[in-house]
């Protein structure tokens, strides 16, 4: 995980390889691959299809980045601590549920509507965090769990109706015609990239973001230091749980609807996105940046495939393989030998 | 309380047994028939892919990883059968079988060796299995298509007295006790308690780590058999849900996921646990959405019993 930061560089070999050291190190610290892979994709993408260079096209590609970025938002916190947030299907359900049958057919003022989303999520997430700090239990049973629990509960909730939608105050939020104070792209990108920025700040420019790193790369120093570990499980979990639930809220309004199973694609891609972009479990480099790199990647990937006429099962596969060659190449772990 | 704590820890496997018990009698007093010899074939046949696919689940979390492709392996083998393999006219046993658990056992050896020797995380490694796997599935067969008569109708009947889901279970239960005869098992279960110190006592990790995934794999392709047999199409919308069922039979069974701690009996008793709770519900006409509310909890309450009453010491560090 952390070993180019502790193994010392080989003498020997320092005079000569210092530039193509250095380079590395930087290409390791910065998201420089995902960038180009970005680029690349996105050039190939116009090449083969000159047609799609168009505002439209572009807007819609980027209102469904910005849905997986959101979804995945969560996740990337839980992933820097070390652990999964396998119950995001169960939030975006409950979202989804509050968006489309409690604000949508029951007329609840949205505010309330995203608050009541925020307030069960978040409670549920903090509860799943505190009970696997306290009792030290993997994060992934504990969530699997409460995931399957809270999509019972909800479908028992909305008690077999999915033909609500959710109010046009939410729609026009992530429709495609929608605008932000008069630009011609709908709020949700704004909303992404200004959760971006803010998360940017609050990881490497804030103390709360240090602490939560160093618990995430090593839990035993962390406490050493006098972090109060308990918090900042129950915090990290809290805020995945809120954050999807949020994107369910918004994933519902694009979709002027929601199903059973609106939030099932979203586990496995947000944790591609996650991947991809370059965060693995408990590193030091893990950040937001790189999930919006991660889920840009995969949008533009599965527009050329669905362009070159493949089904979305062969997308699938292609995702499995990119995600096994990218984590190769930077996130691989120690010998039992480095460690003995 | 004191012995029967001291009896649950030392027997990881006592919880889920004492809760199947339980549940069992439930489920008598709601309908006294649920065991009648003529419904017990049926029965055990759709109980034996939970099984073996909390079998499969097994090995890997031994060894202090954790395979989420088992549940997507076990489908992807039901749609290869059905779809590729009776089509083109290699349905025949002679031939299917081999072929179907030598293809389950490589995918289990591919997860391994990416493992062990790639070493990618665990739960990356089959992440990305899981992708592959689910769209190999539906690209075989996207709705699902119907088998003709084949052999493993025999499953879930019976071949005279004796139920077939015994013999897939009992197939698998017999190569892993008979393992447990070899050096195998206790390196496995050194390795899941501390890889270094495997190592440094000259266990080969690197081999047991790869054994341990192509065994979970083996008895994925098995519950790949069973599942077919019961019923009898490609189901490749089941994945997830089997990918779930597995990790919850192993770890309600007092598998440890953090490795070296639990058995094959315990995931037994916890499918039979979960598998219960289930008919439980339904027989008493519960909705079936709080039917996966209830499982959920017997989940968290499980994995948390087992972590603080039945573990053998507390510890102090979280993962």
């Amino acid at each position: 995980m952390t070993s180019e930061t502790l193994s010392p560089a080989p003498a020997p070999a320092v005079r000569i390889s210092r530039p193509w050291a250095r380079f590395r190190a930087w290409a390791l610290e910065v998201p420089l691959l995902q960038v180009l892979v970005v680029l690349a994709l996105a050039a190939w993408l116009v090449t083969a299809i000159p047609a799609i260079a168009n505002p439209r096209s572009v807007t819609s590609i980027l209102v469904i980045t910005s849905l997986l970025a959101l979804a995945a938002m969560g996740q990337t916190l839980v992933v820097i601590l070390g652990g999964l947030d396998l119950a995001a299907p169960g939030y975006i359900l409950f979202g989804a549920f509050m968006a489309a049958n409690v604000a949508g057919k029951l007329a609840v003022p949205p505010a309330v509507a995203v608050l009541g989303t925020v307030l069960v999520c978040g409670g549920i997430g903090a509860l799943i965090g505190w009970i696997c700090h306290r009792f030290s239990v993997q994060p992934l049973v504990v969530t699997l769990g409460t995931g399957a629990a809270l999509t019972g509960a909800t479908l028992f909730l909305a008690d077999g109706d999915y033909s609500s939608a959710p109010p046009q105050a939410l729609r026009s939020l992530a429709s495609l015609r929608g605008t932000t104070f008069g630009m011609p792209f709908p709020p949700i990108i704004m909303i992404v990239l200004l959760c971006g920025v803010g998360m940017w700040i609050f990881l490497n420019r804030t103390a709360a973001g240090r602490r939560f790193h160093a618990t995430g790369v090593n839990f035993r120093a962390a406490r050493l230091t006098r972090i109060r570990t308990s918090v900042v499980w129950t915090l990290v979990f809290a805020a995945s749980g809120a954050l999807a639930g949020i994107a369910g809220i918004f994933i519902a309004a694009y979709g002027s609807g929601w199903s059973q199973t609106i939030g099932e694609p979203y586990l496995f891609s947000g944790l591609a996105a996650v991947l991809v972009g370059g965060t693995i479990f408990g590193s030091i480099r893990g950040s937001y940046t790189r999930t919006l790199l991660g889920a840009l990647t995969l949008t533009l990937l599965s527009t050329i495939i669905v362009s070159n006429g493949l089904s979305e099962a062969q997308s699938r596969i292609i995702f499995g393989i990119i995600i096994l060659a990218v984590v190769s190449l930077y996130g691989r772990e120690r010998h039992v030998r480095d460690r003995f | 309380m004191n012995r029967v704590l001291t009896l649950f820890q030392r027997w990881p496997f006592a919880f889920a047994l004492l809760l199947a018990l339980v549940l069992l009698v439930l489920n008598l007093a709601i309908s006294p028939s649920f065991l009648s010899p003529a419904r017990l074939p049926g029965t055990l046949a759709t109980l034996a892919p939970f099984v073996l696919v909390g079998f499969a689940s097994t090995p890997s979390l031994l060894a202090g990883g954790i395979d989420i492709s088992v549940g997507p392996l076990a489908t992807f083998i039901n749609c290869f059968f059905v779809a590729v393999l009776i089509p083109a006219g290699l349905g025949d046993w002679q031939l299917a079988a081999p072929i179907v658990l030598a293809v389950a056992a490589g995918v289990g050896a591919l997860n391994g060796i990416l493992i062990a020797v790639v070493r990618l995380h665990p739960v990356v490694a089959t992440t990305g299995m899981l992708f592959l796997l689910v769209g190999l599935s539906l690209t075989i067969a996207q709705n699902p298509v119907a088998a003709p008569d084949n052999w493993t109708e025999v499953f879930a009947g019976g071949v005279g007295f004796l139920p077939g889901a015994l013999i897939t279970i009992g197939a698998a239960g017999l190569l892993w006790f008979s393992l447990r005869r070899t050096a195998f098992v206790s390196n496995l279960l050194a390795t899941g308690e501390s890889d270094v110190s495997a190592y440094g006592s000259g266990v080969n990790v690197m081999a047991v780590r790869i054994l341990a995934y192509t065994l979970g794999g083996l008895f994925a392709g098995i519950a790949g058999i069973a599942l077919t047999a019961i019923v009898q199409s490609s189901q490749s919308s089941l994945a997830t849900t089997y990918a779930l069922l597995g990790l919850a039979a192993a770890v309600l069974g007092g598998t440890s996921l953090a490795g070296g701690r639990g058995g094959l009996l315990g995931a037994l008793f916890g499918a039979v646990s979960i598998y219960l709770l289930q008919q439980l519900l339904t027989a008493s006409g519960v909705a079936p959405s709080l039917i996966q509310f209830a499982y959920g909890a017997v989940l968290v309450v499980g994995v948390v019993l087992g972590a603080t009453l039945l573990a053998p010491r507390l510890k102090r560090s979280a993962s």
